[in-house]
């Protein structure tokens, strides 16, 4: 098989971080629902992009096609050039450690690990030497100024510091693409607005591809491009 | 009971492998339970039943333990006024010599009288042979073989029959075919019918009986015969009706009876912790359910019974399985056990049959039943508890509260302050209290259950303390597998108490296997080295063949033998228990087999039994009888009562039940018995044992059956016969890692459950397949490893209590408490692949479960 390029003539340029060809998602329940219909999207590198909608619109369904979190019933997700949909399991997983950052709106920080820990898991789970897992997790903490809460468990944190700790720990392996769902959706106004603040930061120190899924307008104003959604369906696609 | 079918069997149906979890635990210990009562019972029934075909109309036996008594008794018997007919019975277990079929059991009966008692049934045509005995009498090779035997051996009316007996290989005549029922079925068919005393003869009794069966006069009692019997024959007598055999064989039981007892307690507390388990996990599960139905308006009433009829049903279905599996378990261990018949006859007899005891069963299916219902208690007294605003809010249920740990611990220490009472209670407390055996067993009971209260407690601190170690091992797999044990100790620790529950037997029972292991090889050493023994059968256990003393000095003619000791031992009744008289030269066994006693002083108590002025009793018999050095015996015998002090407790591992060592002369004068059942033969320094053990058997070829067996050979023989006795070890090894796999898989299956959204997460941050699994094996093997601990804890406890009940209770064998490092050692990996094998199942469904959904908010 050849493969095939979105872009065969520029094919000196790189390919974007994100590409979805005709994606389609649908759940088989006891009645069929279909998430996402034909969605064929490109994001190039270092955008900052956010994706607005109503609740069950599709957004989460597709961050989670693009993180390999799920594989779409029919159409292509490529991350970096690379074909999701040949890969395993464990090869969707290695995409994912290697080039993805997830932050999630219920944080999903492991309660019995302290916040060092946490931000290191994905690192330890690479298997890099512990020495090298706490000065990254260190670091990182720092970045997101949580400097003095290292040994804290989450349970023992606010829901801002919690979700900076998620922050830090889908930063941990520098991944070109960060994706997050509703990562203010928890957090009261002020506090959303700090993590945001700080997810712009990082985008413009670390020049990630950021995938941001949201309900506030304003977050999505802040972004470089906004695409909505609407019953599975890409209805607008503005950059600014 | 709408809720049950609404609410619990969609929930069960969710749930199929949880549920058919829990069921196991009821079937686990219903079937062990079943199972080895079943056995157990079979083979008494199996016994009682052969006792029965033989007695024949019998309804009362004269004996003198196994030792037979001269033909003048059964005069005296006849002459009783209550007696109607009496007949006498030699019984002698012969070698048919033919593959497959074994040995068989003669009756030797007098053919003019037996009739009255027995019915032989035989087929046509052979009537004519016993309507006229004397014909039968006349040819003393004379014999009548069973339909069954008749058939095996391929042979009829007038073929020859090979038998060995004591005057070597001789060829009788079948003049007779009993037809397959009544006295021909006993033994399965292996039974035949000969003169006494063509037999007295053949089995080298000299001019003795064993036995007289006989039948009263009507209108006379049992009773009153005893009486007058007993007047008339003096205290050497027993007189009893042919029931009475199984009373003995009973105790010849009782030992392993005990066991069995102990083994389906535990099995039933293990059911009863894996039952625990999960209806404690169902209602942590079904909080939100629990709070719904609440506020819907489900009294706490009814959700109690909710539960406790979910329990109810699951212990009837668990009950039901566990019987059918229990009557296939006690098939195999019948057939095992079935072998200790030989004991007594001679003549193998497995219990063929299964003696399915309604009432067992029935009980079986109640205790099962109230094991289910008592375990789901306490968790549907806190389903009931379940407040409904709370539970439809998430939150941490599954951690122990401070409150509850300290009552644990308090109630813990009360009880263990106790036991410790009761272990101190023969030392300090007066006799009738020290001494009581309720008190010992009440301090073993407490034991346990300090050991249970403790054990969630335990387990915690043994999960905190493996958590550094774990995390060094794997940063992240590790860390969370200890932590999924820190978290949730109410998830863990039933399973972990099971497992230490099952492992403290299985480590008691591999001390008490070793420890009378060493105490045995100790005893074959000192007391069982001569070199040959010259035996009348290859069964070392058939006394029914014997030696005349002439054949001694013949033996000890042969060329290379050193010495020859005269050896006769009888099974009698002492103190209305079975016991063995050993009979010896008690002189000449000094200087060959001189030991140490237990308890005297060496050389008089040597002195003393050689002059027949005293007596010697196993260490075990004076354990069990309680008897001093000094306190004088009164053995009663067919020639008068013996009356010696006890100067020597020795250790002797001949009998079970104890054994009493006299000199040849005394058992000589008070039994008028010279016969020997076995020759020990010392060869002379630089002959070889096979060339004499050649001479031996060249010397009476044709002459006398005789087999000789070296000292390697009899050693190799009775630690066979130990290992059968320790074959209960095996299956609690069994059931300790089916109980490993049990709850580990249980638990486990809850912990991905829980666990499902830290599963998700790792994934999502990057864990590969590997990763996850390896989370969850490592908890398995925690558990495992937790519960390995905890176990071999409890058991070097439990092995203490096991040997004081095995010295005081069961055996009287005086045990050194060694704890059993390779057992222990041995079970580590056993228990350690259990947990691996119970958490793929669970490890590849977490593993498979849908990424998304694991990380969907609720
Ligand atoms: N695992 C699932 N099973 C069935 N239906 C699902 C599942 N996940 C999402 N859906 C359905 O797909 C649609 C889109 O869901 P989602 O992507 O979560 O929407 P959003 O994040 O925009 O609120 C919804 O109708 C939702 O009910
Ligand atoms: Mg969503």
């Amino acid at each position: 098989m050849v493969p095939e390029t979105s872009t065969p003539a520029a094919s000196g340029t790189p390919p974007p971080a994100i590409a979805l060809d005709l994606v389609t998602r649908r759940f088989d329940g006891t009645r069929q629902v279909t998430a996402l219909d034909q969605v064929s999207l490109d994001i190039p590198r270092g955008e900052m992009v956010s994706i607005i909608g109503p609740s069950g619109s599709g957004k989460s369904t597709l961050l989670n096609l693009i993180g390999g979190l799920d594989r779409p019933t029919s159409g292509r997700v490529r991350v970096d050039g690379e074909a999701l949909d040949g890969l395993s399991d464990d090869g969707l997983t290695r995409v994912r450690r290697d080039k993805i950052g997830f932050i999630f709106q219920f944080f999903n920080l492991l309660p019995t690990l302290s916040s060092v820990e946490n931000v290191g898991l994905p690192l330890h789970l690479r298997g890099w030497p512990r020495a090298r897992v706490a000065a990254r997790a260190h670091e990182l903490l720092a970045l997101v100024q949580l400097g003095h809460r290292l040994q804290h468990l989450p349970d023992e944190l606010s829901g801002g510091e919690r979700q900076r700790v998620a922050i830090a720990r889908a930063l941990s392996i520098y991944p070109p693409i960060l994706l997050a769902d509703e990562p203010t959706g928890n957090l009261d106004t002020r506090t959303g607005g700090e993590i945001l603040a700080l997810i712009q930061a990082l985008h413009a120190r670390l020049g990630s591809t950021v995938v941001i899924v949201t309900h506030d307008l304003k977050v999505a104003a802040s972004c470089g491009r906004t695409i909505a959604l609407r019953d599975g369906r890409i209805v607008e696609d503005v950059r600014r | 009971m709408i809720l049950l079918r609404l609410i619990s069997w969609p929930y069960f149906r969710r749930h199929v492998l949880r549920s058919i979890l829990t069921i196991a635990g009821i079937v686990l210990g219903v079937a062990v339970f079943v199972g080895m009562h079943t056995a157990n019972q079979s083979v008494l029934y199996a016994f009682s039943r052969t006792v029965d075909r033989i007695a024949g109309k019998t309804e009362l036996q004269v004996t003198a333990g196994e030792t037979g008594f001269a033909e003048e008794v059964l005069e005296r018997v006849q002459s009783a006024s209550t007696v109607r007919v009496a007949v006498p019975v030699v019984e002698a277990v012969a070698d048919t010599r033919q593959r497959g079929i074994g040995s068989l059991l003669v009756l030797g009966v007098d053919m003019t009288g037996d009739r009255s008692l027995r019915d032989y049934d035989l087929e046509s045509g052979d009537e004519a042979i016993v309507d006229d005995p004397l014909t039968f009498i006349a040819q003393p090779d004379s014999i009548i073989v069973s339909r069954a035997l008749a058939d095996r051996l391929d042979l009829g009316a007038g073929s020859g029959l090979p038998l060995l007996t004591a005057e070597g290989e001789k060829r009788f005549t079948i003049r007779g075919v009993m037809k397959a029922s009544g006295l021909a079925s006993a033994f399965g068919g292996n039974l035949a019918i000969m003169d006494v005393y063509a037999a007295q003869k053949m089995f080298g009794r000299g001019r003795t009986f064993d036995r007289i069966d006989l039948a009263l006069k009507s209108g006379r009692t049992i009773a009153e015969a005893q009486a007058e019997l007993g007047a008339l024959l003096g205290p050497g007598f027993q007189i009893d009706p042919p029931a009475g055999r199984g009373q003995q064989f009973e105790a010849i039981l009782a030992a392993y009876s005990m066991m069995v007892d102990i083994s389906s307690l535990f099995a039933l507390f293990i059911g009863m912790f894996i039952i625990y388990n999960s209806f404690s996990i169902a209602v942590t599960e079904r909080r939100a359910e629990i709070g719904i139905l609440r506020a819907l308006g489900a009294t706490r009433r009814q959700i109690r019974w909710l539960f406790l009829g979910e329990s109810a049903v699951t212990g009837l279905a668990g009950s039901l399985l566990g019987l059918g599996f229990g009557l296939l378990v006690a098939r195999l261990i019948a057939a095992s056990i079935g072998v200790l018949i030989s004991d007594v006859y001679g003549v193998a007899r497995q219990a063929d049959e299964i003696a399915t005891n309604p009432a067992l069963l029935a009980a079986a299916l109640a205790i099962g039943l109230a094991t289910s219902v008592a375990a789901a208690l306490i968790p549907a007294r806190s389903a009931a508890r379940v407040d409904p605003v709370q539970a439809l809010q998430k939150g941490r249920h599954q951690v122990l509260s401070a409150g509850e740990s300290r009552a644990r611990i308090g109630v813990a220490a009360a009880c263990g302050a106790l036991s410790l009472a009761c272990l101190a209670a023969p030392r300090m407390a007066p006799a009738w209290v020290g001494g009581s055996r309720a008190i010992f067993y009440l301090g073993y009971l407490l034991a346990i259950l300090v050991a249970l209260l403790l054990s969630p407690l335990l387990s915690l601190m043994l999960a905190r303390a493996l958590r550094p170690l774990l995390k060094r091992l794997r940063p992240v797999e590790g860390a969370l597998a200890a932590d999924s044990l820190i978290q949730a100790p109410r998830r863990t620790s039933a399973s972990v108490a099971a497992l230490m529950l099952s492992l403290a037997l299985v480590v008691a029972f591999g001390g008490m296997a070793r420890a009378s292991y060493d105490s045995i090889i100790d005893w074959l050493e000192t007391a069982l080295n001569p070199d040959l023994f010259v035996m009348p059968s290859q069964n070392i256990v058939v006394r029914t063949i014997r030696f005349p003393p002439g054949m001694g000095p013949e033996i000890a003619a042969i060329d290379g033998v050193e010495r020859v000791q005269m050896v006769r031992d009888a099974r009698i009744v002492f103190r209305q228990t079975p016991v063995m008289v050993v009979a010896v030269e008690i002189d000449s066994l000094e200087q060959t087999a001189r030991r140490d006693p237990v308890e005297g002083d060496a050389a008089s108590m040597y002195r003393l039994t050689a002059a027949g002025e005293g007596l010697m009793v196993s260490d075990n018999l004076a354990q069990l009888q309680g008897l001093k050095i000094g306190e004088l015996l009164e053995i009663p015998a067919p020639y008068g009562v013996i009356r010696l002090p006890i100067v020597g407790i020795v250790v002797d591992y001949s009998d079970q039940q104890g054994t009493i060592l006299m000199d040849r002369q005394v058992f000589r004068k008070y039994w008028q018995d010279d016969s020997v059942n076995v020759f020990r033969v010392y060869v002379r320094r630089g002959a070889s044992a096979a060339g004499v053990r050649q001479r031996i058997v060249e010397r009476f070829a044709g002459e006398r059956q005789v087999f000789v067996m070296t000292n390697a050979e009899l050693k190799a023989y009775i630690l066979r016969v130990t290992d059968q006795w320790f074959g209960l070890t095996s299956v609690q090894i069994a059931v300790a890692v089916l109980v490993a796999i049990l709850g580990i898989v249980n638990t486990l299956t809850v912990s991905i459950i829980d666990r499902r959204r830290e599963l998700g997460v790792l994934k999502a941050v990057g864990a590969l397949r590997g990763q996850i699994r390896r989370t969850i094996w490592i908890e398995a093997l925690s558990i495992g490893g937790i519960g390995l601990a905890l176990g071999f804890a409890l058991g070097a406890v439990n092995l203490h209590y096991l040997l004081q009940m095995i010295r005081y209770d069961i055996a009287g064998m005086r045990l050194d408490y060694t704890f059993p490092v390779n057992v222990a050692l041995g079970l580590v990996p056993a228990i350690l692949a259990a947990a691996l094998v119970a958490a793929i199942w669970p490890a590849e469904s977490a593993v498979r479960r849908s990424l998304v959904e694991a990380l969907e908010y609720e």
